[in-house]
């Protein structure tokens, strides 16, 4: 808790600079930071007591950026981030060098966002977009820390097309990780199976983004592999503690997406699949073999109108199945939310959102969830400041 | 044929009316821009980060007014956003690590002082405003 504190003092006090540049260096100074609660009516969510009414999710972000030479930029960002029980702490978000050579070629380097899908580079930057929840499916709060961001390089630009329009490309490569304290692992543990240490290795993956010649619709496809990755693993249950392996094995994710924003309207559409093959070896143990399989599908469709240039109103239905579970409401998820969000300013504004979930597969914490239901009502309020 | 007589002044109407407020505002730019005119497509590329040269190779810069009159009617000309959804859209490339947020200014003086002074910059003033120094794009 006061860590959170800590977190909004340190923002409120840099927005007492108030965004500045500091003009002899050429840095500027930005953040957010943002408020939620949550209340659903059945099942706790995001390992949060929401069924109570929960207002256990806090973000606070501060970025600094530097520009020393037009083509040279270098930036860093940090976070805290506090979700029922995951994070409460403040981490590096990202720091990246970036040279953009000309329109056609540009490279970072550092911790860098990882750009697959439709919104995963911005999926953590709340004041970008109108929702409180982006599809769960796909961009999932509890597990989002894993996907967004690589150690290594991201080489980009943008090719003309003629009257064809205009191909925007990224390739990335380098290091990715599963934090031990973020998604499925906070499950993993209250049963007994712990990770020392961040599962890490090598991934790599690309992306397309064709700016098409209708004016606002853009048209992608990505593609994130991750190679076969093993970390050691630990078991624990009263005296019996022993050590073992845990596999990731190697695995694609791919991703296509459209977007069309006309005037006050904008529409979006993105299919994913992401499967994964998990093993957990203990040589020690009798039976001491685990396997785990996830094949899951997951398509949505937005659409959201400007009624006011103050006021947005939103739809999306998010639906995910796993194809590897057995029949029943764990093996999908199928989320209608209606959405609003208000800007009293330009760096103040509040969003309102209601989801109608059916089925379990977005991942509940047992613990806080011992007699789960298949349907959840879930309404997620937030407020923010961004500078 | 009542219908149609309206529609057409009605048309007719909001050209003109588009027509001038498009002419209240100048666009910019420091000497070293080759060109003498942009496309509106350039210029919101430009404007919202997509683009950091115009087609003739040009760096371009952006530089935007805090506030105003010009301020608002350059964001809804050229860029399709009101301020709101213009700087949302910035701060969500800044907090990605794809830009740097565009420099704001106070006047339309200071506007001119600045993109006089600095190679590839770009920005917009009100018609009426002086403008020594700095060299005036067409906008197609």
């Amino acid at each position: 808790m006061r860590r959170m504190w800590l977190g909004w003092l340190i923002l409120l006090g840099s927005m007492t600079a108030a965004a500045q540049s500091i003009d002899d260096l050429n840095i500027q100074i930005h953040g957010y930071a943002t408020q939620g609660f949550l209340y659903s009516t059945n099942n706790n969510i995001f390992t949060t007591t929401s069924s109570n009414g929960s207002p256990a999710w806090t973000e606070a972000m501060i970025n600094l950026t530097s520009v020393p030479t037009p083509k040279l930029r270098i930036a860093v960002q940090a976070r805290y981030f506090l979700l029922g029980s995951f994070g409460n702490s403040i981490i590096l978000d990202w720091a990246a060098a970036d040279y953009k050579v000309n329109e056609r070629f540009g490279v970072r380097f550092g911790k860098v966002k990882t750009p697959w899908g439709l919104f995963n580079e911005i999926q953590d930057i709340d004041p970008a977009y109108m929702w409180t929840l982006l599809p769960q499916g796909i961009y999932e709060l509890d597990d989002r820390e894993s996907y967004m961001t690589h150690y290594g390089g991201v080489v980009y630009g943008t090719i003309g097309a003629g009257k064809a329009g205009k191909l925007e490309y990224r390739a990335w490569a380098g290091e990715g990780y599963y934090s031990f304290s973020n998604g499925a692992f906070i499950d993993q543990a209250e049963t007994g199976y712990n990770l020392p240490r961040n599962i890490q290795g090598p991934l790599y993956g690309g992306a397309l983004h064709w700016k098409t010649p209708v004016t606002g619709l853009m048209v992608g496809a990505s593609d994130l592999t991750d190679n076969t990755w093993t970390a050691p693993i630990t078991y624990q249950n009263g005296s019996t503690f022993v050590t073992g392996t845990h596999t990731t094995v190697a695995n694609s994710q791919p991703n296509y997406f459209a977007i069309y924003e006309k005037g006050k309207w904008l529409a979006a559409f993105e299919y994913e699949r992401a499967w994964v093959h998990v093993t957990s070896v203990f040589p020690t143990l009798p039976s001491g073999f685990f396997l785990t399989r996830q094949d899951d599908r997951t398509e949505y469709g937005m659409i959201s109108y400007k009624i006011t240039p103050k006021l947005t109103a939103g739809v999306y239905d998010s639906q995910d199945t796993n194809r590897a579970a057995p029949l029943g409401p764990g093996r999908y998820s199928k989320d209608w939310a209606i959405s609003g969000r208000y800007d009293f300013n330009s760096f103040l504004y509040a969003k309102a959102e209601e989801h109608f979930i059916e089925g379990t597969n977005l991942g509940y914490d047992l613990t806080l969830n011992s007699n789960l239901k298949p349907n959840t009502n879930l309404t997620a309020l937030k407020i923010g400041v961004t500078f | 044929m009542k219908k149609l007589l309206f529609a057409v002044l009605f048309s007719a109407g909001a050209l003109l009316f588009s027509l001038s407020a498009r002419a209240q505002v100048l666009v910019i730019a420091n000497p070293s821009v080759k060109s003498a005119d942009v496309t509106k497509s350039d210029l919101r590329d430009v404007f919202t980060g997509a683009a950091s040269s115009f087609k003739d190779g040009s760096h371009a810069t952006p530089v935007l007014l805090k506030s105003g009159a010009a301020h608002e009617e350059f964001l809804s000309t050229y860029v399709g956003k009101n301020d709101t959804a213009f700087r949302a859209s910035w701060r969500s490339l800044v907090f990605s690590g794809q830009a740097t947020m565009p420099k704001s200014l106070d006047s339309d003086a200071a506007m001119v002082d600045y993109v006089a002074h600095n190679a590839g910059a770009v920005g917009y003033i009100a018609k009426t405003s002086p403008h020594d120094g700095v060299k005036v794009l067409a906008v197609q």
